[in-house]
């Protein structure tokens, strides 16, 4: 590396450029919130509101500063030993979708910020980052974004998931399909393609799916059970494979991003299946948008949405609306509002800042108005809780119904999909 | 698998070639003039795609005219960010650390102003031409994809015709064979790489509108292709524009067949497999192999 010409200018000033330019990269990104007194409950949470998952962990962040705001409107957290109501004091953190980033956040929280508990982790490969944490530093952390039962099966004592395991998605979608099949919709032992993100999440989802046929002889066969790379710019040839196998359902484990490519491949390629899924995606705003009516029809699992019969879902979408300045989109903020208020009814439980009262009172925790489906929150032995999922049918001019369980449903399921 | 699937799929790698040389053409001139690895290639993909989507959103501009408008504006910022700043690397033959961690951190400052400035919504171009497909007999082309083809093509052969026909191209190419005896028989050094950033950089901004037609984005896109990028650059041989339609080739081509014989999960590996096997076997790329034959011949 030898420099052949004079140059124009010393390399000082360039420097100064380059170690400006990171300066002002790391610092736009996420700024904590600091500022430390007794008068206040300290709660940290790390999503990402910068990079892949940037969407939902926007959502999840307004669902947690809403639960908060109504909190301290109200006067705060009764706390017993200091003989009165403290308000809620954020700590907040991007960690910009990078795991490495995020673990570390979670791990300033909990030392530097001395919070009290965190809320973190958006998507398993976050959730699953973090996770190692509480239990080192003893404080509770409750994920409302990642669902991978494996995080919660690590013997950790300091962490609790709002979200129901992805198995039991894949297992639910099962359920559904077996239902269309009792009801005449669709034949049975139709061929299933499963192609699922290479994720714990996604291997999650194929492996409820699987469970479900298995335990359920004679509705589907699985015919193609692949898993593909997060991010890829092209799925011909996986489109391909899944055209070769001949199925008659195609259910996806998929991204926002890789829902939106692939479905755009899928429908240039011309294929048609009497059923298709993306897992957890469907009714999502910005997929609705990017792919108009080819999402007609496509049908989703979801942990929440704003269309459940509940009187209380009803208040917190106006809530919502008026807070975020838009309607909830998918079911992200829902786990994450109930995270905060299930967060603060444990520390009032508590009756102290004490971090193990306050894991010990999580541990028995009771949301009875919970938002999401069953209408309480509590949480399992495992730390995850463990409600039942809405599916959900996208419908021409933006419409979704829930269309599974019955009980809840709000329009019919259209099975087999009409042909484009 | 019938002939018809394997035709289906060679048109579709061959499309997908396309796309690839349209986000590698730009990189490999500033590399091939400048000796600089622009990592901040992947922070004007970003840009190129929402100026296109703010075109096609705000005034209706059909997203292929935005691309061809992007050219002149990224253009000039390129121009502008190699006053400001590249001019100001100190000049060598190989990739510096400086200019590494200078584009570096211009593509993090990029990323962060398209978050203040979009949000972190996933924008997405829907046209009629989203879905629209060329059917011959049973081979289907993708619309879009053929338009990125087309252009990529077009790209490429504008670039052999200004580097073979004008002055500034044979400036260019003397930088690249070698720059100490391009300066000695009057190059201007400095101008003639002021003007290929400012063209690397229109390249990667059309390009990225080319590429918001396809894909969703946020200020997040183009890091997934740079990685590939790198490895078309490298595989093509880094200062060969011709190389860089064959590097994209054989990469769309590999990427695609191989999922046929291993799990699409492995997909990342064989773009790694192939620049650790491009660097290892073929340093100077396919280009420098074919180069070689010529001399031996």
């Amino acid at each position: 590396m030898t420099s052949r010409f004079p140059t124009n200018s010393s390399k000082k000033p360039l420097y100064l450029i380059a170690l400006s330019l990171f300066a002002i990269a790391l610092v736009l990104p996420g700024c904590g919130k600091g500022g430390k007194s007794g008068d206040e409950i300290r709660i940290g949470v790390v999503l990402p509101i910068t990079g892949r998952e940037a969407k939902p962990g926007q959502y999840q962040r307004e669902g947690i500063e809403l639960a908060m705001k109504q909190i301290n409107d109200g006067g705060g957290i009764m706390v017993k030993s200091k003989g009165k109501k403290l308000p809620i004091k954020e700590v907040f953190y991007d960690d910009g979708s990078d795991q490495a980033k995020s673990a570390g956040l979670v791990e300033r929280a909990m030392t530097t910020d001395e919070v009290t508990a965190v809320i973190g982790g958006y998507s398993t490969a976050l959730g699953e980052a973090e996770s190692v944490m509480p239990d080192r530093y003893q404080t509770p952390w409750i994920t409302p974004g990642a669902a991978a039962t494996h995080i919660f099966s690590r013997g950790y004592q300091y962490i609790f998931g709002a979200l129901s395991s992805t198995d039991l998605l894949g297992y639910t979608t099962g359920e559904f399909l077996g239902s269309l099949v009792d009801a005449g919709k669709l034949k049975k032992n139709l061929a299933v393609a499963l192609a699922v993100e290479n994720t714990d999440h996604g291997v999650e989802y194929g492996a409820g799916i699987d469970r479900w046929i298995q335990d359920h002889p004679g509705y589907f066969h699985v015919v193609f059970n692949e898993k593909f790379d997060l991010g890829s710019p092209d799925y011909s040839g996986l489109l391909q494979k899944v055209k070769n196998a001949k199925a008659d359902i195609f259910l996806v484990d998929a991204h926002l991003q890789d829902y939106i490519t692939m479905e755009r491949q899928y429908i240039q390629s011309g294929m048609h299946h009497q059923m298709l899924s993306y897992g957890a995606r469907g009714p999502d705003k910005d997929a609705r948008t990017a792919l108009g009516d080819a999402t007609n029809y496509i049908f989703a699992g979801l942990w929440w949405t704003k269309n459940l019969p509940y009187p209380q879902v009803k208040k917190f979408n106006a809530d919502y609306q008026a807070f975020a300045g838009h309607e909830p989109d998918s079911y992200y903020p829902a786990p994450a509002y109930d995270s905060m208020r299930a967060l603060a009814a444990a520390i009032e439980q508590a009756g102290s800042l004490d971090k193990t009262a306050i894991r010990d009172a999580l541990r028995n925790v009771e949301l009875k108005d919970s938002l999401l489906p069953g209408q309480t929150l509590h949480f399992g032995k495992n730390g995850q809780v463990s409600y039942p999922f809405v599916i959900v049918q996208n419908k021409p001019e933006n419409k979704t119904d829930i269309v599974y369980p019955k009980d809840a449903s709000t329009g019919d399921s259209v099975a087999p999909r009409p042909p484009k | 698998m019938t002939t018809v699937d394997i035709v289906n799929l060679f048109v579709s790698a061959l499309l997908l070639a396309g796309v690839y040389a349209a986000m590698s053409v730009g990189m490999t001139i500033i590399y091939g003039v400048m000796k600089i690895v622009n990592l901040a290639h992947a922070g004007f993909l970003m840009l190129g795609a929402y100026f296109v989507f703010e075109l096609y959103t705000r005034f209706h501009v059909d997203p292929l005219i935005g691309a061809v408008l992007a050219f002149p504006v990224f253009f000039s910022v390129g121009v502008g960010i190699h006053w400001l700043m590249i001019r100001r690397i100190p000049r060598s033959d190989q990739p510096t650390l400086t200019s590494l961690l200078l584009l570096f951190g211009l593509w993090l400052v990029l990323q962060n102003l398209g978050y203040l400035i979009w949000g972190n919504a996933d924008r997405a171009i829907l046209t009629p031409r989203t879905f629209s497909t060329l059917q011959i007999g049973p081979i289907i082309f993708p619309t879009v994809r053929l338009v990125v083809f087309g252009a990529a093509v077009a790209s490429l052969l504008a670039l052999e015709f200004v580097l073979h026909k004008t002055w500034f191209g044979r400036a260019v190419r003397a930088l690249m064979q070698n720059s100490d005896a391009g300066r000695l028989v009057g190059v201007n050094v400095e101008g003639t790489a002021r003007v290929a950033f400012g063209v690397g950089i229109a390249f990667a901004g059309a390009a990225g509108g080319l590429l918001a037609m396809m894909y969703s984005f946020t200020p997040d896109f183009g890091g997934s292709f740079l990685l590939r990028a790198f490895v078309i650059i490298v595989l093509g041989g880094l200062e060969s524009f011709a190389g860089v339609a064959i590097g994209s080739l054989i990469l769309a081509l590999v990427e695609t067949f191989s999922i046929l014989a291993i799990p699409a999960g492995y997909q990342p590996s064989i773009a790694f497999s192939l620049l650790v096997l491009a660097l290892v076997i073929l340093p100077e790329g396919v280009a420098g192999l074919w180069n070689r034959r010529q001399r031996l011949t």
